[in-house]
């Protein structure tokens, strides 16, 4: 099974987590790396292999922002690491979709899942279809 | 129709609906059977926004809910159906619908309520709507999600004292 690691800046990937098992549940396989002021590109490697230890080796690195530290340090991983790879831009949305396909998916097809459900989560209320009257509350049809 | 799910949510139809349950449930039509949501364009409007392809949402007052139930066009369809309040499965009983299982996700808490889970609290007229539906044989399980925990509706309420 692919196992998911979410790193993000601050406290954000814990919280991450916490937000995504508030929707779908307790889930296995699934790590959370923060990364605090203090730390540095070395600290967040040490996190990764710890995590990797636990969950690997299929890993899926979820990160936060492209070209930020949490991201730079899973390039880094992935390069030395087959099997592994790595997405930017998590969120929510992303971590529902993924976390619900996780069961027999590969990395490949996790990322590309991961890409859409990134995407997709994006709306605007103001581009939201607007609903029926209320003429269809009368008869029997759905 | 068949209801595969019956579930108490006073929030209708939100994100552990239609990412968890529904999936868990195996079915891809839910409906919201609720009178004040059918008749608030905006809250209906969210509510048929939230179910994701290939899911289809309906939000229905109950007398369109019960006409719909009683379509034989939908006699093999499978449905998870969400009401606000243990009061709205009386009214969906009363009005034919055959139900022997509910699931208790949430009500959330108001003035004058008592808490009785994280996730579900009663007032008075709760109270008495569950101890109608136990008296009809109903099982009123308290669970939020498919993998949570889960108890007895009328035994939280006896451990709180409320019955």
């Amino acid at each position: 099974m692919v196992a998911l690691i979410i790193a993000a800046h601050g406290e954000l990937a814990p919280a991450l987590l916490a937000s995504t098992q508030m929707i779908m549940g307790p889930l296995d396989n699934v790590e959370a790396v923060d990364f605090t002021k203090s730390e540095g590109p070395d600290d967040l490697l040490a996190k990764y292999e710890d995590a990797y230890k636990r969950v690997g080796p299929d890993v899926l690195f979820l990160v936060d922002l492209f070209g930020g530290s949490p991201f730079n340090a899973a390039a880094r991983f992935a390069a030395v690491h087959p099997g592994v790879d790595v997405v930017t831009g998590v969120s929510l949305p992303m971590l529902i979709e993924v976390s619900a396909g996780m069961n027999g998916a590969d990395v490949p097809t996790l990322v590309k899942a991961a890409i859409a459900a990134g995407g997709s989560g994006i709306r605007t209320y103001s581009q939201m279809q607007t609903t029926v009257s209320t003429a269809d509350e009368e008869g029997d049809e759905l | 129709m068949k209801i595969k799910l019956l579930r108490i949510d006073s929030r209708l139809i939100h994100g552990q609906i239609a990412n968890n349950w529904v999936g868990t449930v195996g079915v891809q039509t839910m409906i919201a059977a609720c009178d004040s949501a059918a008749h608030d364009n905006l809250r209906k409007t969210l509510l048929m926004q939230v179910g994701r392809e290939p899911t289809k949402t309906f939000v229905l007052d109950i007398a369109k809910t019960l006409r719909v139930y009683n379509n034989p066009k939908y006699a093999d369809l499978d449905v998870l159906m969400v009401v606000e309040t243990p009061q709205d499965v009386i009214r969906l009983m009363d009005g034919g619908i055959p139900v022997t299982e509910v699931n208790v996700g949430g009500i959330t808490y108001k003035e004058g309520m008592t808490r009785v889970t994280e996730s579900v609290s009663v007032g008075k007229a709760e109270i008495e709507a569950f101890q109608e539906l136990h008296r009809r044989g109903i099982k009123l399980e308290v669970r939020q999600l498919p993998s949570s925990s889960h108890s007895d509706m009328m035994d939280d309420l006896k451990a709180k004292n409320l019955i």
